[in-house]
This record gives C-alpha cells, sequence and structure tokens, in this order.
C-alpha cells in the first residue's frame, strides 16, 4: 500500500492525469478516447484544447497499434510493440502527451530522420507537408496515412519532444512528448 | 448499357465510426458521428465505392452531409478521397455539392474544414451547429 500511495505522489507531482500502460488494442483505445473526454469535459477546458488533447491521443494511440499490426512481426516482438505507455498530464495551462512503445531497431533511423525533419519546419512548412502528404498514394498494406505525426506537430504549440533508447531484449524504446 | 439499380448503403455508428446513410432515391449521403475507426482505409472503401456507383449512373445531383466529430488522420485520408471523386464531378458538370457541420465552440473544428475547401471549387458549405444538441458524443 505504501507503493501505491508512492506511485500516487509521483503522477500528482508530475501532474499527471491520466495513464495507461498495456496493450494498444482498438477496443481499448476507444474506451480510453471516451475517459479523456469525460475528464476533459470534467476539468471545463475549452472546446478547442478538449479537441486537440483528444486528437494527440488518437494519432500517438493508433500509430502503436498501427505499427504492431505490420505483418513482419514475429509472435512473441507483435505482443511487446503492441504495448505502450501513454501519459496526460497539465503543467499549468499547458496539456502534455507522453507515448512510449517498442520498435525494432531498424525503424529508429527513418523514424528519427522523419522526426529531424519536422522539426526544421516552420507551421508553413508543417502545412504544406501535411497536404502534400494528404494527396500521396498510400501503400495497399498499410492502416496509416503517414499524417499522424505531422498533425501531432501542427498541433503542439513547441517543436515535439523524442528520443529512442537502444536495445532492450533486441528493440528500441521510442518516447515522444506532445505539448499542447 | 444499363445498370442495375444501386443500393441503399446504411452502416450503424460505432464508437469510433460514424453512422452512413446513402440514399439513391434522394442522391443524398450522409455520415455522422466519431470517425476513427480500427481500419479507416476498410470503413470508408464500401462509402467509396457508393460515390462512384452513383456518379456513375444517371447526371442526378449528389449532396453529401456531414456531421462528425472528430476524424483521425487515415480518415481525412480517405474524407480527401471522397472530396477528390466529387471535385472530379463537378468539373465534369456534374451537379454535386457538400454541407459540413461543425461544431461552432470548436476552433479546430472549422478549421479542418477550411483546410478541405482551400483545394477544392464545388459548392462546399460550412455550417455551424450549437452544441449540446446531440452533436458532441
Amino acid at each position: 500500500m505504501a507503493e501505491l500511495d508512492k506511485i500516487r505522489q509521483f503522477l500528482a507531482a508530475e501532474g499527471i492525469l491520466m495513464s495507461f500502460h498495456g496493450p494498444f488494442r482498438h477496443s481499448i483505445i476507444e474506451e480510453l478516447g471516451k475517459a479523456v473526454r469525460k475528464h476533459l469535459e470534467t476539468e471545463t477546458v475549452r472546446k478547442s484544447a478538449m479537441a486537440d488533447v483528444f486528437s494527440v491521443f488518437i494519432e500517438a494511440a493508433q500509430n502503436v497499434s498501427n505499427y504492431a499490426k505490420r505483418k513482419d512481426w514475429e509472435e512473441a516482438e507483435r505482443a511487446r510493440v503492441q504495448n505502450g505507455i501513454l501519459v496526460i498530464g497539465r503543467q499549468g495551462e499547458a496539456y502534455q502527451i507522453r507515448c512510449g512503445n517498442f520498435i525494432h531497431p531498424r525503424d529508429a533511423g527513418p523514424l528519427l530522420a522523419r522526426l529531424d525533419h519536422l522539426a526544421t519546419l516552420d507551421a508553413a512548412g508543417l502545412k504544406a507537408l501535411y497536404k502534400k502528404q494528404l494527396h500521396a498514394e498510400v501503400p495497399p498494406e498499410g492502416t496509416g496515412a503517414g499524417l499522424g505525426l505531422i498533425r501531432m506537430a501542427r498541433t503542439a504549440s513547441q517543436p515535439l519532444c523524442y528520443a529512442i533508447a537502444e536495445g532492450q531484449g533486441g528493440l528500441d524504446f521510442f518516447s515522444l512528448t506532445v505539448t499542447l | 448499357m444499363t445498370l442495375a439499380k444501386l443500393d441503399n448503403l446504411m452502416v450503424a455508428a460505432t464508437s469510433s465510426s460514424p453512422e452512413v446513410h446513402g440514399d439513391e432515391a434522394a442522391g443524398s449521403l450522409s455520415l455522422q458521428g466519431e470517425s476513427y475507426p480500427e481500419n479507416s482505409f476498410e470503413f470508408f472503401r464500401p462509402i467509396l465505392t457508393w460515390v462512384a456507383d452513383f456518379l456513375e449512373r444517371d447526371g442526378r445531383a449528389l449532396t453529401v452531409d456531414l456531421r462528425l466529430t472528430y476524424l483521425n488522420t487515415s480518415s481525412i485520408k480517405c474524407m480527401m478521397d471522397l472530396l477528390d471523386a466529387m471535385e472530379d464531378a463537378h468539373k465534369a458538370g456534374r451537379a454535386v455539392s457538400l454541407n459540413w457541420y461543425y461544431d461552432q465552440e470548436n476552433d479546430r473544428a472549422l478549421d479542418l474544414a477550411e483546410e478541405f475547401r482551400e483545394d477544392l471549387t464545388l459548392p462546399f458549405h460550412t455550417l455551424p451547429v450549437s452544441p449540446p444538441s446531440n452533436f458532441i458524443a
């Protein structure tokens, strides 16, 4: 029980409103999404702020679930990459969504390159990239449109914050922080 | 060549996907609810097919009504494909129009519609809706 109180104190000190650690299945994302909305309604935040938190939550969670659905996973790997952590916190007026999941080391380089590129773009550059991707062909196997990170970068009030920690049981750990 | 009559399209809403109603006789398609399905491409495929089939038949007008509270990015991509198909029909002289209803208390909802509209020339109406009126799920 003392440990639970430690966790509670940590969450309170970090301004964490909601956290989830577990498999990012669609049914769970739906239920968490409802919980996010209900929670924000009680915080009486502006509709647009609520929409932003919800949008980043969905994009981040569906990125993890889509990634885990790729065909080339071995079953043990798939179970690991489907497990993620998602945390919604608030520091003063600013909401922060943090999301983490395991990725294959071969995906680390391209992902960092994409995020590094997004970091160089201003609002107009992000919009142009968004529009270009909106009209791009989607690979037939894909379940995502390649727009999630761009939308998150456009929604955020600060540049996306990201890191990849190398090698935990053959997988890397990707973490992303979006500050609204 | 005579094409078989087009069936109406009816899909019930879920927590993450909208109710869909394509009415062949009325020449209308409506989507209402949330849109962040597990696989947007699968979800939208029959909708895109229905619209293509409708536009392929006689020259009647098509009106599309959208009352969507939230679209994830893959739904936005699918919506772009739908609007591109309507835009092509419009440029070919077909009567098509779009009514996009948005929550007027949510700035983001109008921004999203406007970003679609700026790439299109078809009649595209953005219509404010006052919540609660069951609009916000």
